[in-house]
């Protein structure tokens, strides 16, 4: 740094009339340290809970789903035959034809699908409505029947079982899984024992084997892992009767285009993650446009700081840019020293600006929230990855520069003769 | 012919258009020989300041020729113009112009220092003998905005000096400083034409100064009426 102020007479001159203006270049620094913490504060903040909110939907919602979608509003019988222009034709109330959702032949279906090369696990499940009882407490919500070892490769139950063991939902024959916020409902704890009652009248007597907490709220209160064979009987179904086949990928990202030929292959309705997820995922595109438009903002008035003190400060020294110009230096020389002078500015209220953001993240991140939201988070998560750093000091210097540049360009046209001339 | 020419112009003219179409140089012819001593003379708006800036490079919306140190300047971008100031001419204007943040050895510096040709610790020792040409050797280390107007102008001759120049071109230099001190502007410039052969090419309204110079070019409306040598 000693070297470069010694060396180079132009960064001299730059750097000669910040000192100069002491106070109104740490205004004008300021500026843009605010501008890029609150950019790396709100951003890491949106960018944090977005990034924490889908890798818990990955978690917990299928890559891809097949399941036997039901047909709707299917035109009647009646009504397609009806070729006389002069009849009338009454049909009340009509209810669909008893149409299973079952998936057929779901085992020659998910041997074929285990020997697909992007497919990293299986899962089938049956789920089923039912109504959660412990004493005179009732609480609707849905059981889902799955095989508990397929269902942790895709799903990770074990990281997010809390209390008990999930093996046990194997090994007990009448196991249950229960999610916190439904264990917290029926007021019961592990080993206890509840009775889930399904839409046909069917009840079974359970026994609590373990408490899982995905982290979505919701899902946590409504959801119970059994037995597939429990399930079934739930239902009063025969022993190969699915509704559902989840798969994991090992490139998430191939998703939509497996889905697609899954679904043209099977018959069946194939739904991948993303469109699963797609309103939550248009919201968040909302958010982000609406979050950036206020940091841009932000980031463009600390740009109006640094054009304004520029303006003063070349407003100031006409009589230097004019004999400047005469001894020599070149327009272009005059546009370096004034660009300096905001970069100067833009680099070191960025670099300090980084920082705040970066104490900002911690300090709040370091606060116990413990929001029950969309997600049940006990600590806000920041999105504090290098690339957003860089990204958001980038883009404070490309305002600088921007800002920079055209009272810097004002400078050089100044034409040096109208100062000089004796009056 | 026993000395060569700086400057040559042929039929130079000048229009300003704002706000009014108005001839400001007809048809200057004028050759300034190396070593030459010139005043430039008139009444205000006689086109004298007019000149010296067509002269000095930085106004170049002229028609006709100037031929500066045997190179026609018509041809040149505005940034070989400045590299032409830079290497061959001295500024002396009415107001002193020095940078107020640095110190006057570095103000003298600044030229040489953007014409690169020397180091660092070169134009040090160049500037340090200039200012002591100038018997202003103790001064410079001080703020430029510290020293007396006298002193300040003697600094921004001894700049006008740093890159040897082949001319010294001033506009009024002498026009806000009191007797004793445009006496002694006078005697400096008179000191190094006389030892190291310096030209300059003067503007003044200050008839006492031109009259001890070796040319005197009187302009009237835009034209030389008289170019007296001695």
């Amino acid at each position: 740094m000693k070297n470069l102020l010694k060396k180079d007479n132009l960064f001299q001159i730059s750097y000669r009339h910040l000192i100069s203006k002491k106070r109104q270049t740490i205004v004008a620094m300021m500026g843009v340290t605010f501008g890029i913490a609150i950019f790396i504060f709100q951003g890491g903040l949106m960018t944090g809970f977005q990034k924490t909110f889908i890798e818990q939907t990955i978690n917990t919602s299928a890559n891809i789903r097949i399941y036997n979608e039901s047909k709707k509003n299917l035109a009647s019988i009646l009504s397609q035959l009806n070729q006389y222009q002069n009849a009338i034709v009454f049909l009340r109330n009509p209810k669909p034809k008893d149409e299973s959702p079952k998936i057929k032949r779901a085992n020659e279906i998910i041997q074929y699908l285990q020997k697909h090369p992007n497919v990293e696990g299986v899962s089938p499940n049956l789920s089923a409505q039912v109504i959660f009882r412990s004493g005179i407490t009732q609480v609707s919500g849905r059981a889902l029947g799955v095989d508990i070892m397929k269902e942790n490769i895709l799903f990770n139950v074990e990281k997010y079982n809390i209390q008990g063991s999930i093996v046990k939902l194997q090994t007990i024959p009448n196991g249950i899984i229960l999610g916190e916020g439904l264990a917290e409902l029926l007021n019961v704890k592990l080993n206890d024992n509840i009775t889930i009652l399904s839409s046909l009248g069917v009840a079974l007597e359970m026994k609590v084997v373990g408490i899982n907490k995905s982290g979505i709220t919701e899902l946590d209160k409504t959801r119970a892992y059994i037995n597939i064979r429990n399930a079934q009987k739930l239902l009063m179904a025969e022993n190969d009767y699915i509704t559902d086949i989840n798969i994991k990928l090992k490139d998430i990202n191939e998703s939509q285009e497996l889905a697609e030929n899954l679904q043209k292959l099977l018959g069946y309705k194939a739904l991948d993650w993303k469109e699963a997820n797609a309103n939550i995922f248009s919201i968040f595109k909302i958010q982000n446009m609406v979050t950036y438009l206020i940091i841009t903002t932000i980031l463009i008035v600390s740009g109006f700081g640094i054009f304004n003190i520029l303006m003063m400060i070349i407003y100031e020294k006409l009589p230097d840019i004019a004999i400047l110009k005469a001894i020599g230096f070149k327009d272009k020389d005059i546009v370096r020293i004034f660009l300096t002078e905001s970069l100067i500015i833009g680099i070191s209220g960025g670099i300090l600006g980084l920082g705040l953001g970066f104490a900002l993240q911690k300090i709040i991140g370091s606060i116990r929230m413990n929001v029950k939201g969309f997600v049940t988070l006990e600590y806000l998560q920041f999105n504090s990855s290098i690339g957003f750093y860089l990204f958001a000091f980038f883009f404070a210097i490309i305002v600088t520069a921007i800002a920079g540049y055209i009272p810097a360009r004002k400078a050089a046209k100044t034409d040096p003769i109208d100062i000089l001339r004796a009056k | 012919m026993n000395s060569s020419s700086i400057i040559i112009t042929k039929n130079l003219n000048k229009f300003y258009h704002d706000p009014v179409e108005f001839h400001a140089l007809k048809n200057i012819n004028l050759d300034i020989k190396e070593g030459e001593f010139v005043s430039i003379v008139g009444a205000s708006g006689s086109g004298k300041s007019t000149m010296l800036y067509v002269l000095s490079t930085m106004d170049s919306d002229y028609s006709g020729e100037i031929y500066f140190d045997g190179e026609l300047l018509k041809n040149k971008s505005k940034d070989q113009l400045a590299e032409v100031r830079n290497e061959k001419i001295g500024f002396v204007f009415q107001f002193h112009y020095l940078l107020p943040e640095f110190s006057v050895i570095e103000n003298v510096m600044m030229p040489a220092l953007k014409l690169n040709k020397y180091s660092r610790d070169e134009i040090y020792l160049q500037a340090m003998e200039k200012l002591k040409l100038l018997d202003i050797e103790k001064l410079a280390h001080n703020k430029a905005s510290k020293l007396s107007g006298g002193q300040q102008q003697r600094v921004a001759i001894a700049r006008a000096l740093i890159n040897h120049p082949k001319i010294i071109m001033g506009d009024e230099p002498t026009g806000n400083l009191d007797s004793k001190n445009s006496e002694a502007v006078y005697d400096i410039f008179r000191n190094l034409n006389k030892s190291f052969h310096q030209t300059f090419l003067i503007v003044t309204h200050d008839l006492n100064f031109a009259e001890k110079t070796d040319r005197i070019i009187q302009l009237k409306d835009g034209e030389i009426i008289h170019d007296i040598k001695k």
